[in-house]
């Protein structure tokens, strides 16, 4: 009972945390574009808040430089469980146009952390990424919490 | 107490630590701590051609990639020898001009952000999306247009997109002035931005501040003013204001859409016919050029051998900006909510900043325990 009540709020509501780990920021403009009222991330229930600590969503952009190497890891300990890693725009898959000799990155981002879903484009489109957040959170995130609440059971 | 704010935080869209230095709410030195998003570009670059080196250099800032590739190709037609065909270089102010546009408002929104005004915020935002479908309309692309290359523009526009462009502007107008209004005579608003974050005009000459940053501090300074097309064809006179607080900074940046706005609409009306391209045989050579983005001046100083990129080095604005912030604006600043404000008025854009890493691993290793603590 419990859990299912929780499956059904989960879906509704769900925050999320933007970590730029070295991208172009196109993509992240394009996450704050969808804050818009033409796009209105919030009427969907998601809620762009940036602490990883009450995080459910990690959105990830960026081709992980230097820098972040350990701090990307940190961030997701930090984040609760259940969560979820999405990654934005080519950048943190292969490296996109960084990703070629002389470049100071270390994509890609799964090497660091698991990553549940992926969206390419340099950058993607706002409404391929709601899409996209759309599509693979709610179910992703009521699956792993129920995983969860077993292990502990 | 130190106090650190960021990487990640709510108000930043781009990793960078800002380390505040405070006597109980009162902010006495600031320190920033740069270097999370060094990439490496400028030694990508080097011993490739210019098709692979403008796609890098639009993707060295997201928000003012236009101005980049612009200034990319007119450096190598400077080296070169040739000059790109009169449609195509109105061509280009067109797009310049929308892209200044889009980048102002999204700058000033984060200001609003910043200083909880969420219906100027959403507002602005709202405003900004006409100016992101027009330059969708014009060069297929919304973040990086991928629009210019070294002899011209990628391709031509017809008589609809010019009336389309110039109806996304009719509305951007519409609204515009209306939200100015809300910012420019609200008194609460006035409050947490006037006389805050003050840089004097000497401040803001010594610490190299350009774009309107500067020129809100009476630095009577635009790089359009001695930009050919712009000097010879267009109406144009640079905007500027005296106060150089978070006020004159925001009123300089959202006075400065109007102006595109009547750039864009000269260029519409006399832009004249022809090619928009023409082939260019890359010389060897060095050659530098500045060119005013939204944030300020953008230098390009390359030396090619061949069709070959031997060296090449770019300054963009925001690493003056960002260090006349830290230097001059930051110190003295009341509150800590307004240490954010003022940050954020000063338009901050990281990604162009670090292709050079300034970075002091060591103590970025140090402090690291307290990294989120204040998120
Ligand atoms: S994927 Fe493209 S747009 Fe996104 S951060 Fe990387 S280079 Fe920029």
């Amino acid at each position: 009972m419990f859990n299912s009540l929780k499956d059904i709020v989960r879906k509704s509501s769900i925050h999320v945390c933007l970590v730029n780990c070295g991208g172009c920021n196109g993509c992240d403009i394009e996450v704050v574009a969808l804050l818009s009222p033409k796009y209105d991330l919030e009427q969907y229930g998601i809620y762009f808040h940036n602490n990883p600590r009450e995080a459910d969503v990690i959105l990830v952009t960026g081709p992980v430089t230097d820098q972040w190497v350990d701090n990307l890891r940190r961030i997701y300990a930090k984040a609760p469980e259940p969560k979820i890693v999405v990654t934005l725009g080519a950048c943190p898959q292969t490296g996109g146009v960084f990703g070629q000799e002389g470049g100071r990155v270390n994509a890609p981002v799964s090497d660091f952390i698991p990553v549940d879903a992926a969206v390419p484009g340099c950058p993607p489109r706002p409404d391929e990424i709601l899409a996209a957040v759309l599509a693979v959170v709610p179910g992703a995130i009521a699956a792993k919490g129920r995983a969860q609440d077993k292990g502990e059971d | 107490m130190i106090l650190p704010i960021g990487p990640i935080h709510p108000y930043l869209k781009e990793p960078l630590r800002l380390k505040l230095q405070t006597e109980g709410e009162k902010v006495v030195k600031a320190e920033i701590d740069y270097g999370y998003v060094h990439r490496g570009i400028e030694k990508i670059m080097e011993g490739k051609n210019w098709q692979k080196g403008i796609y890098l250099s639009e993707r060295i800032c997201g928000i003012c990639s236009y101005e980049h590739t612009q200034t990319f190709a007119e450096v190598i037609e400077l080296i070169s020898g040739v000059t790109a065909p009169m449609r195509a270089q109105y061509l280009r102010v067109i797009t310049n001009e929308l892209d200044r546009i889009q980048s102002h408002l999204l700058a000033n929104s984060t200001f609003f952000k910043s200083m909880d005004h969420e219906t100027l915020f959403m507002n602005t935002l709202a405003l900004r999306e006409y100016a992101m479908e027009a330059l969708e309309l014009l060069t297929g692309n919304r973040v990086n247009l991928g629009w210019n290359v070294v002899g011209g523009v990628r391709m031509d526009a017809e008589k609809k997109h010019f009336d389309a462009i110039l109806r996304k502007l009719d509305k951007i107008e519409e609204g515009f002035y209306r939200h100015k209004a809300l910012f420019e005579e609200a008194p609460v608003v006035g409050l947490r931005c006037k006389g805050v974050g003050i840089m004097t005009h000497e401040e803001a000459v010594k610490g190299h501040a350009v774009g309107p940053i500067g020129r809100a501090s009476g630095i009577k300074h635009d790089c359009r003013q001695d930009h050919p097309t712009y000097r010879d064809e267009f109406e144009f006179k640079p905007i500027w204001r005296k106060e150089g607080d978070n006020y004159a900074r925001t009123m300089n940046r959202l006075n400065e859409v109007p102006q595109s706005i009547y750039l864009i609409r000269q260029a519409i009306a006399n832009i004249p016919d022809g090619p928009v391209r023409v082939p260019v045989e890359v010389g060897s050579g060095f050659g530098e050029w500045r060119n005013e983005a939204p944030r300020g001046e953008v230098t390009y100083m390359m030396e090619t051998n061949g069709n070959l990129i031997k060296h090449i080095s770019i300054r963009t604005p925001s690493i003056m900006n960002i260090d006349t912030c830290a230097r001059y604006m930051l110190n003295g600043v009341a509150t800590v909510s307004d240490a954010l404000t003022t940050y954020a008025s000063c338009d901050p854009c990281i990604a162009c900043t670090e292709r050079v890493s300034i970075t002091d691993a060591a103590t970025g290793r140090r402090e690291i325990k307290d990294f989120y603590e204040v998120i």
